[in-house]
């Protein structure tokens, strides 16, 4: 089998696991979807607050936010499935089989990013029946659930080390709020020129909050090229970031198994 | 009396379990503190909105993420039981003549002093953060009724879940009926300033009241229609959930 | 009705899950101070007869009485009559020896400053005195299974139900528990309800056996009578001198068929039953037949087990080897 086939077939092996468990993807699903909900109508009157940028409605200005939560949620599902496959021994026979190594890990985060980018398009769906608008259009969103994708690798390939460290699908499930109370230290759930105090520092130092104004901008303002690159920038690096943390627990795997 | 003492030993049971299991325990202390900065930081300027009720997010936040505290650590009594039903333990206890009410009874007053651990680090949150206590130790006790009682209906929510369904798994529908309640309520906005559907669903919300009951203290003075509006909702709530755990431990034995 | 005076009776009891009959029809009586018995394989249906009548579980047909109560209409009277190991001692590792101990002890009712005597008293008794305030987490299965036994006798029950209670112990684990059984029943009249997948201590332990397949009781009397039924048992005779071996297998012919082995050992299948041991020892006195040994097999439980359900019961012991000495 060649690499390329190889990656293909455990990506297509993580796809179909995401969607045979419903169960799993459940949360991911409607978690994001509530939130959305449940701000548009509580924090509507919000955007009339000087200094809140031009939008539509709250809906509007958080439904990029809502993406990026998506793509968290199901990211975390890889690392955790990762940590199953350890402790029911999956891992083991994949070893034991000619597969090239990192096809196991780019597989795992490849099934991951798929998702995220589908999901991405059903929320657009949803969001579309109840007015949303995105300035940039198609391609906006186009950009947007690029971007969801990248981010959803970099989370599934730090979930991936943390459950390649720990083998407990419990611990990456734990971790998982971490991701969660990053974002919310951030500027993805109201704008940062609303901010003061030594929240707008944290807000400012987290680059979340870039990510996600930039991502945020395709859809309350239009397409822009130079923000699409800088978003999709962060989000690789922090991708980068969590492919040398994974190889690394990956290789600290391998050693204790052979 | 017997029953007393039966309600007395299981609810002793629950609270020393409290720190031999800390992975139940411990989240439902860290998410209201968490919360509290995730729902104040952020959301500072809304306080600027003509019509908001508060002059400082904190006496709007703290109180909400105070009673999502107190209903977050009730619910742990319902894992614990669950855990209880699944492992088997309970066997010994239901195969005791000790009265089924007092065996609930018991889980009730586990609930409640779970939740005053997480009310008493949630006042002392707000001290800290600087909320302000505005109408001193009576708008505390307001709070303290708000959030006991409002652990006391998650509890035997919990408690009723767990009964039914004798299995750890059922945690996250615990948490779910929390987390509903709580945020389709007046957490983050007044009714007047909230739009759509919302509004419609956060005045039929019970919880609506005892979040209001919770917050006058920190808003202004502690009024008796606002009290009586929160005890009513308290009571109606109690008086439900408490019905649906005793139906819970009458289908125990199928 | 008299029969409910007994501690344990059940009137064509059922229990039903779904489309599964894990108990069908069972008729019990056990009479004030037995060991009863309740032997059979893996899923026969003893555990769910066990919580049916410990008020766990409700009866889909049929009925039960324990101490005279019905186990539906007066569980609580149930309740307080019996004391229940069950099987796999659900005991909450977290919790120790001695905080199990009070807890048991206010459920039952029982005062706080009495409670703590007599916890006290059983943690001795089962000799968990040193171990009690560690959590049942560190104990062994011993240990627990002791610990579930006095947890079980807090409050002086009338009638004790154990649920397999020595599955998975090692051998003086499994003595020690047994002792502690035995001693209950002789000092205390205790009746136990005991189950177990062991031949060997139903034998040991149970004056009246149940055997239990399918839901169903296959078969049921005293161990020996049991034993009697698979077939007769083997009489083995050594002789002192071997040359009265043709003059002995004479004298046995009114008893069997009796068949010589080598060096004067002789045996024969007492066609009567082990009630004929007396006369065949008169019959050799009298013929001034000088005896060494003499040795009586009887056929096991396992092989009770064999003929009432044509399938041998997994975990028993190797079958008796009487049999060979005879061909
Ligand atoms: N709660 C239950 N739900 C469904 N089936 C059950 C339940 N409890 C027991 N059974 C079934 O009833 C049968 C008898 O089980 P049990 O009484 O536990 O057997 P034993 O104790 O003799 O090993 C088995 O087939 C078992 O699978
Ligand atoms: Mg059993």
């Amino acid at each position: 089998m060649s690499t390329a086939a190889q990656y293909l077939a455990l990506s297509r092996r993580s796809v179909l696991g995401t969607i045979r468990t419903p169960i799993a993807v459940i949360p991911s699903l409607t978690f994001p979807l509530l939130f959305l909900a449940l701000n548009s109508a509580a924090l509507n009157r919000s955007i009339q607050l000087p200094g809140f940028p031009e939008v539509d409605s709250f809906l509007q200005f958080m439904f990029a936010t809502t993406v990026i939560q998506g793509a968290l949620f199901g990211a975390v599902t890889a690392g955790s499935s990762m940590a199953t496959d350890i402790e029911g021994g999956f891992f083991e026979r994949m070893i034991a089989a000619p597969a090239s190594r990192s096809s196991i890990l780019v597989g795992r985060v490849a099934g991951v990013a798929v998702f995220a980018f589908g999901q991405a398009w059903l929320f657009f769906a949803v969001a579309t029946v109840f007015g949303l608008d995105v300035e940039g259009g198609l391609v906006g969103m186009l950009g947007l659930s690029l971007v969801a994708s990248v981010v959803a690798a970099a989370i599934g390939a730090l979930s991936v080390a943390f459950g390649l460290k720990t083998g407990s699908s419990e611990a990456v499930q734990g971790a998982f709020p971490m991701a969660f109370a990053i974002m919310f230290l951030s500027s993805a759930f109201f704008p940062r020129a609303l901010m003061s105090g030594w929240f707008l520092d944290v807000a400012e130092a987290n680059p979340f909050s870039y990510l996600i104004e930039d991502v945020r901008y395709q859809v309350i303002a239009g397409f822009s090229w130079s923000r699409l690159v800088t978003a999709l920038a962060i989000a690789g690096a922090l991708f980068a970031a969590g492919l040398v943390l994974s190889g690394l627990a990956l290789r600290g795997r391998l050693k204790e198994t052979s | 009396m017997s029953a007393a003492a039966v309600t007395w030993g299981i609810a002793e049971r629950s609270v020393k379990l409290i720190p031999r299991v800390p992975s139940t325990f411990i989240p439902s202390l860290v998410m209201p503190v968490f919360l509290t900065i995730a729902f104040s930081g952020p959301f500072a300027s809304l306080v600027d909105l003509p019509g908001f009720p508060a002059d400082h997010i904190l006496d709007w936040v703290v109180p909400f993420t105070a009673l999502q505290g107190c209903a977050f650590a009730g619910i742990t009594t319902g894992m614990g039981l669950a855990r209880d039903l699944e492992n088997g333990f309970y066997d010994r206890i239901l195969m005791s003549p000790a009265p089924r009410s007092a065996l609930l009874w018991g889980a009730f007053v586990a609930t409640i002093l779970r939740a005053g651990i997480a009310l008493a680090l949630m006042l002392l949150v707000g001290v800290v953060s600087g909320a302000h206590f505005r109408d001193g130790i009576v708008g505390i006790a307001a709070l303290t009724i708000a959030g006991l009682g409002l652990a006391f209906a998650a509890g035997a929510w919990a408690i009723g879940l767990a009964l039914r369904f004798k299995t750890q798994q059922i945690a996250p529908l615990m948490q779910t009926g929390v987390f509903l309640s709580t945020f389709l309520s007046t957490a983050q906005m007044p009714v007047e300033l909230m739009t759509g559907w919302l509004d419609d669903v956060a005045s039929v919300n019970p919880v609506t009241y005892v979040l209001a009951l919770a917050r006058q203290g920190f808003l202004g003075d502690v009024t008796w229609a606002v009290t009586q509006d929160g005890l009513l909702a308290l009571g109606g709530m109690i008086v439900v959930l408490v019905a649906f755990a005793y139906r819970g431990m009458q289908k125990v034995i199928p | 009705m008299s029969s409910n005076r007994a501690p344990i009776v059940t009137e064509r009891l059922v229990r039903r899950f779904g489309k599964i009959e894990a108990v069908s029809g069972v008729d019990l009586q056990i009479e004030a101070g037995d060991v009863f018995g309740f032997l059979g394989p893996n899923g026969a249906g003893k555990s769910t007869t066990v919580r049916m009548l410990t008020t766990l579980l409700r009866p889909t047909a049929g009925r039960a009485f324990v101490a005279g109560h019905d186990v539906v209409a007066e569980a609580d009277a149930v309740r307080r009559s019996i004391g229940v190991a069950l099987q796999d001692a659900a005991i909450d590792p977290l919790m120790t020896g001695r905080e199990l101990v009070k807890l048991q002890a206010t459920l039952h009712g029982i005062s706080r400053a009495a409670g703590v005597r007599r916890g006290e008293e059983l943690l001795e008794t089962v000799g968990l005195t040193a171990a009690a305030d560690r959590r049942v987490a560190t104990y062994s299965g011993g240990m627990r299974r002791r610990l579930d036994l006095a947890l079980a006798l807090i409050h002086e029950p009338q009638v004790l139900f154990l649920d397999e209670p020595t599955t998975g112990l090692d051998p003086s684990s499994r003595v020690t528990i047994w002792d502690e059984v035995r001693k209950l029943n002789t000092e205390f009249g205790t009746t136990v309800f005991l189950t177990t997948q062991y031949m060997e201590e139903a034998d040991q332990l149970a004056r009246r056996i149940s055997i239990i397949d399918a839901g169903k009781i296959v078969a049921e009397g005293t161990p020996m009578e049991l034993k009697e039924r698979v077939g007769d048992p083997t009489l083995t005779i050594t002789l002192q001198h071997p040359d009265d071996a043709i003059d002995v297998e004479r004298i046995l012919m009114s008893f069997g068929e009796p068949a010589s082995g080598s060096d004067g050992v002789v045996a024969v299948r007492l066609a009567g039953g082990s009630s004929r041991m007396p006369a065949v020892v008169r019959a050799l006195d009298d013929a001034d037949v000088e005896v060494h040994a003499l040795e009586l097999h009887m056929p096991t439980l396992d092989d009770v087990f064999l003929l009432a359900t044509g399938k041998r019961l997994e975990g028993a012991e190797v079958p008796s080897s009487a049999e060979e000495v005879v061909t």
